[in-house]
C-alpha cells in the first residue's frame, strides 16, 4: 500500500490516498461557492487528489467567521457545481460543515458568538454568550439541514469540523467548556449529537468524516492525545474517517504552522490516534504534509491510512497525476505567505511557487506538458522539443533568482530556445540566501525544481556569467532582464568605523566567515517587521552573540501575522535570549555603538554593538534599466527586484508573465484553454 | 430670525466655481467600503450619500475612486478606470441632487501608500520608498508612466461629469501619488519631478490642466492640500501655503480643501479621537486662507453647528467639513438650522466603527447609529427617519393598524396589542436603545434603571481622563427617549416581580454585567482587599495610591484609561498584559500613538507576555509565557482591567416565570440584549437594542396565535438556567 493505492470508505473508493483538505480562500462569491471555487477545485481534481474537500460552510447565521466564510443555506448550487465538475474526474467530493462557536466574529453578523462557556476568544478578546438549550439545538438542527443540502447538491459526503476554529472542540476542550449542565459532564455530547443529526440527514450512503483536535498543546486543562484518542474511540462508529489536526484557541497558528515546524510534525499523533481507534476508522493524518516520501513512509508504518496534503495541492494541482507519472511536483515551501488568507483584507487563496492558483479563471496556465492535439492556429507542432527550436530567435534570460528561473522554466516548457544567465556561482538570488534562515530551507528546494525543470525543458543555466548592455544590445532575441535588487542605503548616520552589515551578506556566509564578518555584539535593525530580520536573528541566535533586536513597532515582525508566525517568531527571539527595543527608530551608528531614538519619548539610547545589520528595503540593482519595464524598444523587458525588489512570489509571477508573453499566440491559446488541470 | 436662526454664516450661501452651495456644511470624503461588487458603485452609496443630502448638507464630496488599474489599495475602493462605473454614479448623482445638494466625486491615485495585494503588479510611485503601513517597495514612475496618470485623472475627470457629478476634488493629501511628489519624505527624484517645491508640484500642475481641460470650464474642481504631514522631512504649512498660491495663480481650481497628517505614517491624527482637541487642524485653513481669494475647507473634529460658525466667524475657514458628525446623524445641518442643535446625535470621536471598521476592511457604520450603513436595507417603519415627525406628535404605526379591543389585544384576545407596552431593565446603551427603538414605533416604554443615573458603564468610562466625549452616547440617548416620552424610573430595581405588575406586552432585559475577580485573585475578604476592579476606581468604591499594576486582559481603553487617572492622581503605574501591546485595541480607534505619548510623558510602564499566575499576601506572581520564566510585582494595588459576568439574574428568573406559565408561552415576549448577553461594546449594545424591538414588532404583528419564534426567546429547559447559575 501507498499513497497512489485506493482507499475504502464506507461505500466509496477514494482512487489514492491524498486528501485535499478544508481551508480559507475568499474565492467566494460573498458567502456562496463561485465560479472561481468551481475552477480551483477542478484543477485538483484533475490533478488526482483522492478526496476534495470544499471550503467549511457555517451552518448557523450565528456563524459569519469571515467576510467570505461560505453560508451552507447558500451553499447548494456552489456544491453542486463543484460536484458537477471534479466527480468526473475520478475525485470524490466532499463538503466541509462547521460552526466556529467564541473564534467566529460578531463584525459581520452584528450578534453575539454562541460558545459552551464564557472564555473570550485569545485575539479578539470578545466574550461570547454561554449558549442556552434551545441554542445548542438550533446549531445540531443546522448541521443537519446543511448535510441534507449537501446530499442534495450531490456531494459524496461532509466533513464536520472539531478541529481549529470549531464550536464542537469548543464543547469537547475543559479550557473551553465549564458548563454544569449535561453538556459540561459529558463534553463530548455535542458531537455526537451533530454527528448523529447529521447521519440522519445524510441517509446510508453519502461519507461523514470528522476532523478532531487531537492535542490542543494546552495540558493544563486542553485536549490531550490521550483524551483524544477516548473521544475518538467514543464517536468513531458515528463516521466514516477521521482527520487528526491539532491546535486550540491558544495556538490557532499550530494547526497550520510554517517551516518553523518540520514537515509532517503531526504524524506521531496521528499514530497514536490511530492506533487508539484500532481500525474502527480509517486514520488521516494533516500537519504539514508536503513530501511525498514521508507520507509513504508515514502509510508504511501503519501512523495513517491517508493524509491531507492541501498546501502541497495548493502549490502543484498536479500533485498526485505528477506523482503517478514519477515526476517531481512543485514543491510547497511552508512559507504561507499567499496561501493562508485568513486575514480581513481578503486576499485570494494562492501560492509563491504557482501565482496562478486561485485564479485559475483568470491567469493562463503555463504551457501544458502534454498538449493532446495541436493547436490548428499554431501552424506547426505544439509538442515542446527541447532543447529548444533553432528557427527561433533564442531567449535571453539575465538573472537567476526565482524570477529568471521562472522565465527560463515556462519559455523553455513552451519549446523556446532559453539561454540564462546568472552572475553568482549558484542560481536562486535572494531565495537561495534566504532559504539559509531556519525555518525557510525549503526555499532551497523551490530554487532546486525550478533550475531543474528548466534544464529537463531543454534551458541552458549559465552561472558566472554577467550581462552588459552590449550583451543586451547583441542578442538576437528577446531579453528577460531578472537581475535583482541591492540594499537601500542606510536610512541613520553612519559615522566613521561603524559597522553596518546587509542581511545578504550575514545569509551567504558559512559558520566560519560568519565568525569573522558579526562580531561578539549586534544590533539588528528591521524597519520593516518582515522575515529577513527574523531570519537574521534566527540565523545568529544561540551562537553566544548578544543581539538587540531595534523595531519601530511594538511587535517584532508585524508582517509575519499574515503567516501565522507572528507568536512564534517573538517567542522563539526571547527564548534564545534576545533582546528587543520596541517602538524605536535607529539614529546612528558609531565605531562600537549604536544610537536608537524612542519613537514616543524621543529619549537617545546608545547601545553597545561592534556592528548593525541593516534589516531595510532594497532598491533595484543598477545598471540594465534597472527600475525599469522594458528598454531597447521592448525587446527587453525587466521583472521581479529590477523593477521594484519585491518577495519571490511576485518575482515568479513577472517572470512567467514575461516568458507567457513570448508564446506564438496558437500556443498561449492552448496554454489558456488547458485550464486548471495541466500545469 | 433668518434662515440661518441663530447662525449668521453656516447656513448663509457661498459660490463656488459654478454651483451656489445652499450652507457651509460639507460632508467631506471619506472611505466607507460600501464596493463589494467588482469595485462599482452600490446601491448603498447611493443611500448612504442621500441621506446626508436630505438632511441638509451644503456640499457632499464622495470618497475616493481609483484613476488607475495600479492602485487598488483596499478592497472595497470604487474603481473609475473601469468605464461601467457611470451608471453606478448617476444613481448617486441622482439621489443626492433630488435634494438639491451638490456632490463632487474625489478621485486619486494612491501612489506607494498601498499594497500591490489586489492588483498583483508594482505599485507606482516617485521614488521606491516603502510607505511605513504597507512596507512595499514601489517602482518609480518614468515620464511614459507619469503621462499615462495624468492622463487617467483627465479621462475618469470627464467621467465623473458623465456620471452626473458636479464636478472633482483632487486628493492631493493624505495618501496620494501627488502627495508622494509633493512631499520630500517620498521624493527622492532628480528630474524635473524632483527637488525645488515647482519641481515637486510638477505633476499636480500637470493633473490640474488635464482634468480641467477634460472638465470644460462648469464644473467644480478642487484640490485637498496637506497642511502638516506630520512625519519627518515631509510637508508643513509654509510650504503649503505656497502652494496654495501657486495653484491660485495657475488657475482653474475653484476651491482649496485641507488636511493634515498622512493617512499611512501619521493617519491617528488625520481621524482624530476624542483625546485630541476639536478644531486642532484649523490653523491649516486659517493661513491658506489668509493667502489666497478661493474658498478653503476647514476639516478637524469639527463636531457642533456652534464650533462650526465659530470657526466661519473668525475667518478660519469659507466651508466647514463635517464627516462624523454626519455619519453618527444624517439630519445634523437639518437639527442645527431648525433651531434644534441640542437634538443632534453628536458624534463622539470614538472611532470604533466609522474609522475602525475601515482599516478592517469593514462596511462603515456608526457606534451610536445602527442605520448608518444600513441605508439601503429595507427596514420596518418608522425607525430612525421618524424621529423628527415623532417629536412634532404626528404618529403611526404599523403596530396601530392591526387595532383594537378596548382592551389593549384584538378582538381574538390574545393577537397584538393595539399600543403596546415595552418595558425595559436598564439603562444603560442597550436598554436606551431599546426604548428609544420602541418608543419610536408608538409604543409605551416602561424603563426600570437601579443607578440613580442613566448610562450604565458609559457614564463611568466618561469619567476618565479625556474621554467625556463618550458620555455623549448617554446624552443623546437619553435625550432622545425622553423627547419621546420614555417613562424613565431611576433608583428602581427591576425586579421579576416588578416587571410582571406592569404588565408589559414584551420585555427587554438590558441589565449590563458585573465585575468578577479572575480565578488567580482571591476576594476582597480572604487578602484580595487590595484588589479592585476599573469600575470600583470609577465609582470611587476603591482609591489605590502608591504603586499600582494594571492586569489588562481585555485590551482596549479600560486599562490604559484607568492607568492615566491613577497616573494623574500620583501613583506609579505599570500595566501588565499576557498579551504582545497592552491596548491592542486602541490600534484600531486610533489611539495607539497618543496612549504611547501619554505613557512615555506620565511614566506609565507597559509590560507584555506575562499571565497573572496568583497572589498572596500583596505578591502578584507572573509567569512570562514565551520563555515560563517566573516573575513578579509587589504594588501597594493591583487593579483588574478583566472581562465582567453578565448580569442575567433578571433575565433567568424570568424566564424561569415565563416557561412556568402553563403551555410554555408567557403573556410577553422576552428578549436579553447588550451585556446580559454578552459584555462586549457599547455597539453591540445600540445594535441590539435595536434589533429586538424589530423582531418583538415582528413578532407581535405576526401574532395571533402568539407564539415565540424569536431564536433564543423562547423559554429555556432548567437544564440552561443551571448552566446560567453555575458560571
Amino acid at each position: 500500500m501507498n499513497l497512489l493505492s485506493p482507499l475504502a470508505l464506507r461505500h466509496h473508493t477514494a482512487r489514492c490516498r491524498v486528501l485535499f483538505g478544508p481551508h480559507e480562500t475568499n474565492l467566494g462569491d460573498g458567502r456562496a461557492f463561485s465560479s472561481r471555487h468551481v475552477a480551483y477545485y477542478r484543477a485538483r481534481a484533475e490533478g488526482g487528489a483522492g478526496i476534495v474537500v470544499t471550503e467549511e460552510a457555517s451552518v448557523h447565521p450565528t456563524d459569519w467567521p469571515y467576510e467570505r466564510c461560505p453560508d451552507a443555506e447558500e451553499a447548494g448550487p456552489g456544491w453542486a457545481a463543484i460536484a458537477a465538475a471534479c466527480r468526473p474526474t475520478g475525485a470524490l467530493v466532499v463538503g466541509a460543515l462547521g460552526h466556529s462557536g467564541g473564534q467566529g466574529s460578531s463584525a459581520y453578523s452584528q450578534r453575539e458568538l454562541w460558545s459552551p462557556s464564557d472564555e473570550p476568544e485569545v485575539n479578539s478578546r470578545e466574550v461570547p454568550k454561554v449558549m442556552e438549550g434551545a441554542d445548542i439545538d438550533a446549531v445540531v438542527a443546522g448541521f443537519g439541514r446543511a448535510a441534507a443540502t449537501a446530499a442534495a447538491a450531490g456531494l459524496d459526503g461532509v466533513e464536520v469540523n472539531a478541529g481549529q476554529h470549531s464550536l464542537i472542540r469548543q464543547f469537547l476542550s475543559g479550557l473551553t467548556n465549564r458548563r454544569g449542565d449535561a453538556y459540561g459532564a459529558d463534553r463530548a455530547r455535542l458531537a455526537r449529537e451533530v454527528l448523529t443529526a447529521v447521519r440522519a440527514a445524510l441517509g446510508p450512503d453519502p461519507l461523514l468524516g470528522l476532523r478532531l483536535s487531537c492535542d490542543e498543546l494546552a495540558p493544563w486543562a486542553g485536549l490531550t492525545p490521550e483524551l483524544a484518542a477516548d473521544v475518538a474511540r467514543e464517536l468513531a462508529p458515528l463516521v466514516d474517517y477521521l482527520v487528526v489536526v491539532r491546535g486550540s484557541i491558544f495556538t490557532v497558528a499550530e494547526t497550520r504552522p510554517t517551516g518553523h515546524h518540520g514537515a509532517g510534525f503531526n504524524l506521531e499523533l496521528a499514530g497514536v490516534i490511530r492506533q487508539a481507534v484500532d481500525g474502527a476508522v480509517p486514520v488521516v493524518a494533516q500537519g504539514s504534509i508536503v513530501d511525498a516520501d514521508q507520507a509513504d513512509e508515514a502509510l508504511a508504518a501503519g501512523r495513517c491510512d491517508a493524509v491531507e496534503m492541501t498546501r502541497a495541492q495548493i502549490a502543484d494541482s498536479a500533485l498526485v497525476a505528477k506523482l503517478r507519472r514519477r515526476e517531481s511536483p512543485r514543491p510547497c515551501v511552508l512559507c504561507n505567505q499567499w496561501c493562508r488568507v485568513r486575514d480581513n483584507r481578503n486576499p485570494i487563496v494562492s501560492c509563491i511557487a504557482d501565482p496562478r492558483a486561485g485564479h485559475e479563471t483568470t491567469d493562463p496556465a503555463e504551457a501544458a506538458e502534454k498538449v493532446p492535439t495541436p493547436h490548428p492556429a499554431a501552424g506547426r507542432p505544439l509538442t515542446p522539443s527541447p532543447p529548444g527550436d533553432p528557427q527561433r530567435p533564442p531567449l535571453l534570460v539575465v538573472g537567476g533568482g526565482p524570477a529568471g528561473l521562472e522565465a527560463a522554466r515556462v519559455a523553455a516548457r513552451l519549446g523556446l530556445p532559453v539561454t540564462l544567465w546568472e552572475a553568482a556561482a549558484d542560481v536562486g538570488g535572494m531565495a537561495r540566501l534566504a532559504a539559509r534562515a531556519p525555518g525557510h530551507h525549503r526555499f532551497a528546494r523551490l530554487v532546486e525544481w525550478l533550475a531543474e525543470d528548466a534544464t529537463a525543458h531543454g534551458a541552458e543555466l549559465v552561472t558566472g556569467r554577467a550581462a552588459t548592455d552590449a550583451d543586451l544590445a547583441a542578442w538576437p532575441g528577446p531579453v528577460i532582464l531578472a537581475p535583482g535588487g541591492r540594499p537601500a542605503p542606510p536610512g541613520f548616520e553612519v559615522e566613521a568605523g561603524a559597522v553596518v552589515l546587509t542581511p545578504e551578506a550575514v545569509l551567504a556566509a558559512d559558520d566560519a566567515g560568519r565568525a569573522e564578518l558579526v562580531p561578539e555584539s549586534v544590533v539588528i535593525w528591521d524597519p520593516l517587521g518582515g522575515p529577513i530580520g527574523v531570519g537574521v536573528a534566527e540565523t545568529l541566535a544561540w551562537t553566544g552573540r548578544r543581539i538587540t533586536y531595534c523595531t519601530p513597532d511594538p511587535i517584532v515582525g508585524t508582517l509575519l501575522s499574515l503567516t501565522g508566525d507572528l507568536p512564534g517568531a517573538n517567542v522563539r527571539l526571547q527564548q534564545a535570549g534576545i533582546a528587543i527595543e520596541r517602538r524605536v527608530v535607529l539614529r546612528r551608528a558609531a565605531a562600537g555603538t549604536v544610537t536608537v531614538e524612542h519613537r514616543f519619548s524621543a529619549e537617545r539610547t546608545e547601545l553597545e554593538a561592534g556592528a548593525v545589520i541593516d534589516c531595510g528595503h532594497r532598491i533595484p540593482a543598477d545598471g540594465l534599466g534597472a527600475g525599469q519595464y522594458e528598454v531597447h524598444g521592448g525587446r527587453v523587458v525587466l521583472v521581479g527586484d529590477a523593477v521594484a525588489p519585491r518577495t519571490v512570489g511576485d518575482a515568479i509571477r513577472e517572470g512567467r508573465q514575461a516568458a507567457l508573453a513570448l508564446a506564438p499566440a496558437g500556443l498561449a491559446l492552448a496554454a489558456m484553454a488547458a485550464g486548471g488541470g495541466s500545469s | 430670525m433668518s434662515a440661518g436662526g441663530r447662525y449668521r454664516y453656516l447656513f448663509s450661501p457661498l459660490q463656488v466655481g459654478s454651483r451656489t452651495l445652499a450652507n457651509r456644511i460639507v460632508f467631506s470624503a471619506h472611505l466607507t467600503n460600501y464596493a463589494t461588487q467588482g469595485g462599482l458603485p452600490s446601491a448603498q452609496h447611493a443611500a448612504y450619500y442621500e441621506a446626508r443630502a436630505a438632511g441638509g448638507a451644503g456640499l457632499i464630496i464622495t470618497e475616493e475612486h481609483s484613476v488607475h488599474p495600479t492602485d487598488w489599495p483596499y478592497e472595497k475602493m470604487i474603481h473609475a478606470f473601469r468605464p461601467d462605473v457611470v451608471e453606478g454614479y448617476r444613481r448617486i448623482t441622482a439621489a443626492v441632487h433630488r435634494h438639491g445638494v451638490p456632490i463632487l466625486a474625489q478621485i486619486n491615485h494612491n501612489g506607494g501608500q498601498a499594497s500591490s495585494m489586489y492588483t498583483r503588479r508594482p505599485l507606482w510611485a516617485p521614488s521606491p520608498v516603502p510607505d511605513p503601513l504597507f512596507r512595499e517597495v514601489p517602482k518609480a514612475v518614468d515620464q511614459h508612466e507619469i503621462d499615462e496618470i495624468v492622463r487617467s485623472y483627465a479621462t475618469v475627470a470627464a467621467r465623473c461629469v458623465e456620471g452626473g457629478f458636479d464636478g472633482v476634488e483632487l486628493q492631493c493629501s493624505h495618501s496620494s501619488i501627488v502627495r508622494g511628489f509633493l512631499s520630500p519624505a517620498t521624493n527622492h527624484r532628480t528630474d524635473g519631478y524632483g527637488g525645488s517645491l515647482a519641481n515637486r508640484a510638477r505633476v499636480l500642475h500637470e493633473i490640474v490642466a488635464a482634468v480641467r481641460h477634460a472638465l470644460g470650464p462648469a464644473p467644480v474642481l478642487g484640490v485637498r492640500l496637506c497642511g502638516d504631514e506630520l512625519i519627518e522631512g515631509g510637508t508643513t504649512i509654509d510650504e503649503a501655503v505656497a502652494l496654495a498660491r501657486a495653484i491660485e495663480e495657475r488657475g482653474g481650481v475653484d476651491y482649496i480643501n485641507t488636511s493634515i497628517g498622512v493617512a499611512t505614517a501619521s493617519l491617528h491624527m488625520i481621524e482624530a479621537s476624542m483625546h485630541v482637541p476639536p478644531g486642532y487642524a484649523t490653523f491649516i485653513p486659517s493661513a491658506i486662507r489668509a493667502a489666497v481669494r478661493l474658498p478653503v475647507v476647514g476639516v478637524g473634529r469639527f463636531k457642533d453647528p456652534l464650533q462650526a460658525e465659530r470657526a466661519l466667524a473668525e475667518g478660519h475657514a469659507d466651508l466647514i467639513g463635517v464627516v462624523r458628525g454626519q455619519i453618527a446623524d444624517p439630519d445634523f445641518a437639518v437639527k442645527a438650522r431648525a433651531g434644534r442643535a441640542e437634538d443632534i446625535r453628536l458624534c463622539l470621536s470614538c472611532n470604533q466603527e466609522c474609522v475602525g471598521r475601515m482599516g478592517l476592511n469593514r462596511w462603515l457604520g456608526c457606534i451610536e447609529n445602527p442605520d448608518t450603513g444600513r441605508e439601503a436595507a429595507p427596514v420596518g417603519p418608522p425607525r430612525s427617519r421618524a424621529a423628527l415627525t415623532l417629536a412634532t406628535g404626528a404618529q403611526n404605526t404599523a403596530a396601530d393598524a392591526t387595532a383594537a379591543a378596548p382592551n389593549g389585544r384584538n378582538a381574538n384576545g390574545h393577537g397584538a396589542p393595539a399600543v403596546p407596552h415595552l418595558v425595559v431593565a436598564g439603562g444603560g446603551p442597550a436598554g436606551l436603545q431599546a426604548a428609544v427603538s420602541g418608543a419610536q414605533r408608538g409604543w409605551r416604554v416602561t424603563l426600570l434603571e437601579r443607578q440613580s443615573q442613566l448610562g450604565g458603564q458609559v457614564r463611568l468610562a466618561a469619567t476618565v481622563p479625556n474621554r467625556a466625549e463618550l458620555g455623549d452616547l448617554v446624552r443623546n440617548l437619553a435625550g432622545e427617549a425622553r423627547r419621546l416620552g420614555v417613562d424613565i424610573h431611576l433608583d428602581t430595581d427591576a425586579s421579576a416581580e416588578r416587571v410582571e405588575m406592569l404588565a408589559p406586552d414584551a420585555v427587554v432585559v438590558a441589565t449590563g454585567a458585573v465585575p468578577q475577580r479572575p480565578w488567580w485573585a482571591p476576594p476582597p475578604d480572604g487578602g484580595g482587599e487590595r484588589i479592585c476592579d476599573v469600575v470600583d476606581v470609577l465609582t470611587g468604591a476603591a482609591s489605590p495610591t502608591g504603586s499600582v499594576v494594571v492586569i489588562d486582559d481585555i485590551g482596549f481603553h479600560h486599562a490604559t484609561s484607568v492607568a492615566e487617572l491613577l497616573a494623574d492622581r500620583g501613583c506609579q503605574v505599570e500595566i501588565v498584559t499576557k498579551s504582545m501591546v497592552v491596548g491592542q485595541d486602541l490600534g484600531i480607534t486610533l489611539d495607539m500613538e497618543g496612549w504611547w505619548f501619554r505613557a512615555s510623558a506620565k511614566g506609565i510602564v507597559q509590560t507584555i507576555d506575562r499571565v497573572a499566575m496568583g497572589y498572596d499576601a500583596g505578591t502578584l506572581t507572573l509567569l512570562h509565557h514565551p520563555t515560563g520564566a517566573d516573575d513578579s510585582r509587589s504594588p501597594d494595588w493591583v487593579v483588574l482591567a478583566v472581562p465582567p459576568r453578565p448580569a442575567d439574574e433578571l433575565y433567568l428568573a424570568l424566564a424561569e416565570r415565563a416557561a412556568a406559565v402553563g403551555s410554555g408561552n408567557p403573556e410577553w415576549l422576552l428578549r436579553r440584549i447588550g451585556d446580559c448577553l454578552a459584555p462586549r461594546r457599547a455597539h453591540a449594545a445600540v445594535v441590539e437594542g435595536q434589533r429586538a424591538v424589530d423582531e418583538i414588532a415582528r413578532a407581535l404583528t405576526a401574532s395571533p396565535p402568539r407564539t415565540l419564534a424569536l431564536g433564543t426567546v423562547s423559554a429555556p429547559a432548567t437544564s440552561e438556567i443551571a448552566a446560567g447559575a453555575a458560571r
